[in-house]
Formats: C-alpha cells, structure tokens, sequence
C-alpha cells in the first residue's frame, strides 16, 4: 500500500509541475530563438558589449534548462517524464537541479510537494531497508540450520550481502552508464556515488544526451536503482557506525 | 521515542563520553574536519579553474579577432563551450571575473554543502582527483556529520524541550500531552520565523535580483538539503565582502540543519504522533516500544535509531519475527 501511496504522490507531483512549467518554458524557448535570429540578422562586426549581453541571455536562459538547440531529451524539459525525475529528485533530496521551477507557483507547489514527500521517502526508505534485513537474517537463519554454523551465518551473510550491494548499486551500474551515456567508468562511479548519497550535484545528469536513443526501460530501471541504492546505503551507514562501537 | 533514541548506537556512544570535553571535541573535529576538506579543495582545484578560465579568455579574444561576418557554426561552437563553462560556474563575463569559484571560503562552503547533502552544484570538482577526494571525503564525512549532528541535537533537545515541557507539567498542572503539543506548536513557529523568514527577508536584501519569494524557496530547499542550486547566495556580481557572506551562510546552514533536527526531533515526542507512524510498519518484532524517527534530511538518520535497535534485540534474542499489521498488538505495545 505505502509503496502506491508513494508511486501516486510522485506522479501527481510530475503532472501538476508540467502543467505549470511547460508554457513558461515554451515562451522562454520562443524568446530566445527569437533574439538569436536578430543577432544573425545584423552580422557585421559584433561588439563586445552586445555580444556579452547576449552571452548572459543566454547563460540565464540555459540556467534555467533552456538551450538554443532545438532538441533536448525528455529528461531534459518539463514533460511528464521529466517533472517525474525532477519530483524523484526533489522527495529523495537529491537535488540535480538541471531543472529547477521558474515560476513562482512551480516553487511554491515545490515547496510544499517536498514538505511532505521527504517525510514520505523517509518511511519508505525505511521501509525497504527493514525488508532488505530481513532476507538477510532468513537468509542467515537458512545457512545455520543447514550447516550448523551458529554465529558464523549470520556473519558471513551481512558481509555477502555488503558485497552484493556494494556489485549491484556502485560497482555495476557505472557500465551501464558507459554503454548508454558514453561515460568513462570512473564519472559513471562518480555519478552513482554523488546520487546515492543525495548529494546531486547535477554536473552528471542521466537522459540527458540528445543524441542518444535511450530504450523504454532504462527509466524506471534507474528510479529502482535509486530507490534501492538509498535504502542500501542507510543500511550499510548504519553498520558502520554500529562497528564504532 | 525515548527507548529508542536509548537503543541507538549513536546516542550509546555519545552517552558513554557524557563530559563536556569530549562533544567539545567532537564539535572541534568537525570543524576542523570542515576546514581541511576545504583546504584540500582549494588547493586542488583553484589551479585547474585557472587554466579554464585562460583557456576561455584566449577563446573569446580570438572570437573577438577575427569579428567580420561570423558564421553560424563559428557562434555556435563558441556557445557550447560557453555553456559547458557556466556548466562548472566559470563565466567569461568580464565583471563576473571577480567571483573565484575554489578560493579558501568558497570551498567551506562547498565542503559544508558536501558533508549536509545539500550539493548545490553551483561548483562542482572539476579535475579528477577532485572528484575522487569528494567521494573519499563524503564516505568518512556523511556518517560523521550524522554522530555529529545526533549529539548536537540530543543535548539542545534536553535544553529546549524536555526541560520546559517538564517545568509546565508540574508548575501549571496540565497534563503532559497539552503541554506537550503546545510546546512543539510554538517550537515550530518559532523556527520557522527564524530559520525561514528572517533569512528570506535577508537574503532578498542582500542579493539583487531576488525577491522575498525566491528568498524563501532557496531557504527551504537549503535546509530540507535538496540543494537544487538553481539560487546560490554571494555569486552575484561584485558582491561586497564575499568571503564573509560566504562564511555566514555555511553557518547559517549547519545552524539551520540542527533547528530543524530539534524541531522534528520534538514532533516525534508527541504521542499521539507514534500511534499514526504505527500504521506503516511491516512487522514488530519486540515488546518494547519502537519509533521510527522520522528526521527530514539525512538519509539514514532515522533509520539508525530504528533498526539498530532492532539489530540489537534481534542479535541477543535470536527468536523468529512476529509480523503483526493490527493497530492493537501495537497500542498494547505501546502502553507498556
């Protein structure tokens, strides 16, 4: 149910920034071909000042995720699959910022979407973790009736599982990303630590090369990645510090 | 949400060291744990942002040069890499010149931004060893900032909450649950004038451009540590005394982070709060009484104090789990 409950929050957070954001977008888009076409228009000898104007146009418009290329990904605009990514990454406080509200109800709406879906992602989070230590400890509870290793399952469990985790959500998916993304293996590890963490920086972004064709599933299969990754990552957190003691 | 606070390790830990010398010394390595990193970024990447920036200004003076009739792809060439520069917050603008990006109070606030989850992305390492200190630097920092964080909250929590809760209780004779609720009312109207709007007011004085409104949504997206970056304080153009700025907001920040730990940390202590959050449990698996905190940033905050209870009940007793989704088992538990 909480995992509905969830799934729904986000997606009715995706629709409503859409509605709110996409014509501002659109407008801003329209505005800045336009200006680029008059620069075109008066070629002879730009100056400094008028091209440096019109830099900052430029750069204020693509902080905002515009860009003059006529073609960005769908995670790169503000339809529906990219409010869903930019309302995963606003609950899970990751943060990319490659695309951010423009508009004051977007932000407002922001604000209060994150006020209750941090506290929502928290408990799932929770959630997945307590399940994921509970196929740990059955899996453990299995290996000592089997072979009769008392305290050394349960050992040898957290330790497999620590590695299996440490395979499937740091060390695996930077491939992944060098297949899709065309990025080398060390800033496909960068990007899967930085989003783990939920730090988010946002220099790397996945979805959003325009000249790549990516495939249906790879979407959702990165938003389980994320989800599982982040509950992992609190587990393992917590493992460390109960070794401090 | 006593016995399980009491149940985790962080807490444990920090309660076996009660003295004052030793969370004096926590708090002393944690800024000088701040400060090194900063260091280390500083000196790592002030160097390679220069270079960039010679790249980028020997870029536009050729641009410059050879001015008469631009080609399309000309421009275009110079766009993209003017894109990707202000990608990694270098601008070629001359009057953003000022505005070093790795210099010592830059990279505080960078490495504060780190450690809080925050990343803005305002700046980013750019060089490789750059990116391979931040992860390094996050893997010991993150969980260091979370013992850091808890003691910090368990002590003001004593201060803030529980003592006057306590006082009311007995001097004016309501019932704990009443004084209880006021309390976290008006504990939360508090911060959130403090930590919200007066800063918004604030920042939207000090920066140019930006209005009460934006002032508010960088204030929560700061402290809820999504950190979308799209607002940064002190990038503005010739910002005066950038480096003290720079400074006051890192420690406006970590400040705000620790409000709002308390704040929430009050919250969860009303009662009737733990009969709700009982609802969203998969299973319960002791007689005590377990309650998931539900701390609004650090991603597993809560479920430290959560699960390292149940690690630890479940490592000594060893018994199969009861899975039980009926609110009664639960309230029964709860009243013991």
């Amino acid at each position: 149910v909480l995992l509905a409950v969830y799934v729904g929050y986000l997606g009715m957070g995706a629709a409503v920034l859409q509605a709110l954001e996409r014509p501002a977008e659109v407008q801003a888009a329209q505005l800045l071909l336009r200006e680029y076409w008059k620069l075109m228009a008066n070629h002879s000898c730009l100056q400094g000042p008028a091209l440096e104007r019109f830099i900052e146009g430029i750069i204020q418009a693509y902080k905002s995720g515009v860009t003059l290329q006529g073609n960005t990904t769908s995670l790169g605009r503000w339809d529906f699959s990219g409010s869903f990514f930019f309302s995963i990454s606003a609950i899970t406080t990751i943060g990319y910022g490659n695309l951010s509200p423009s508009t004051a109800g977007g932000r407002i709406f922001c604000i209060v979407f994150a006020l209750f879906g941090i506290p929502l992602n928290l408990v799932l989070l929770n959630e997945i973790g307590q399940l994921m230590l509970l196929g740990v400890q059955h899996c453990a509870r299995r290996l000592e009736e089997v072979f009769h290793w008392q305290n050394k399952a349960s050992f040898l469990m957290k330790t497999c599982a620590l590695v299996t985790g440490l395979l499937l959500f740091l060390l695996l998916p930077p491939l992944l990303f060098s297949e899709k993304e065309g990025w080398s293996y060390d800033e496909g590890f960068y990007y899967s630590f930085i989003t783990l963490s939920t730090i988010g920086f946002g220099d790397y972004v996945i979805g959003m090369n325009p000249d790549q064709a990516y495939p249906s599933w790879y979407k959702n299969v990165i938003s389980l990645w994320i989800l599982f990754g982040m509950a992992w990552l609190a587990l393992v957190i917590k493992f460390c510090i109960n070794i401090l003691e | 949400m006593l016995q399980s606070l009491a149940g985790s390790s962080c807490v444990r830990l920090v309660e076996q060291h009660r003295s004052a010398w030793c969370f004096a010394l926590l708090v002393l390595g944690y800024l000088l744990y701040l400060v090194f990193g900063a260091v280390v970024f500083s000196s790592v990447e002030l160097p390679y942002e220069d270079l960039l920036r010679q790249e980028l200004g020997k870029l536009k003076q050729r641009f410059l040069e050879d001015h008469a009739c631009l080609s399309e792809q000309q421009l275009e060439q110079f766009l993209v890499r003017v894109l990707e520069a202000s990608n990694y917050g270098v601008s070629v603008l001359s009057n953003a010149s000022g505005n070093w990006n790795w210099d010592f109070t830059s990279s505080l606030f960078f490495a504060s931004t780190v450690l809080s989850t925050t990343g803005y992305g305002h700046t980013v390492p750019l060089s490789d060893g750059g990116k391979a200190f931040c992860i390094i630097y996050s893997v010991i920092g993150i969980p260091f900032t979370l013992l850091f964080l808890t003691a910090v909250v368990q002590r003001i929590i004593v201060y803030v909450t529980r003592r006057p809760v306590l006082y009311f209780h007995i001097r004016w004779g309501f019932s704990k649950q009443v004084v209880a609720i006021i309390h976290a009312m008006v504990l939360g109207f508090v911060t959130v004038s403090c930590f919200f709007l007066i800063p918004a007011a604030i920042f939207s004085v000090l920066e140019d451009d930006w209005n009460f409104l934006e002032s508010f949504y960088f204030c929560f997206i700061s402290l809820s540590t999504i950190g979308l970056g799209d607002y940064v304080p002190g990038e503005g153009y010739n910002q005066k005394f950038r480096e003290l700025y720079k400074i006051g907001i890192t420690c406006y920040l970590l400040m705000g982070l620790i409000a709002m730990l308390v704040v929430l940390e009050t919250f969860c202590e009303l009662h009737e709060l733990k009969k709700f959050r009982k609802l969203f449990y998969v299973k319960k698996d002791k007689e005590e009484d377990q309650v998931h905190i539900m701390e609004h940033d650090q991603l597993s905050f809560s479920s430290i104090s959560d699960q390292a209870a149940s690690m630890k009940d479940d490592q000594k007793a060893n018994e199969p789990f009861v899975n039980s989704q009926s609110p009664t088992s639960n309230d029964s538990s709860l009243n013991n």
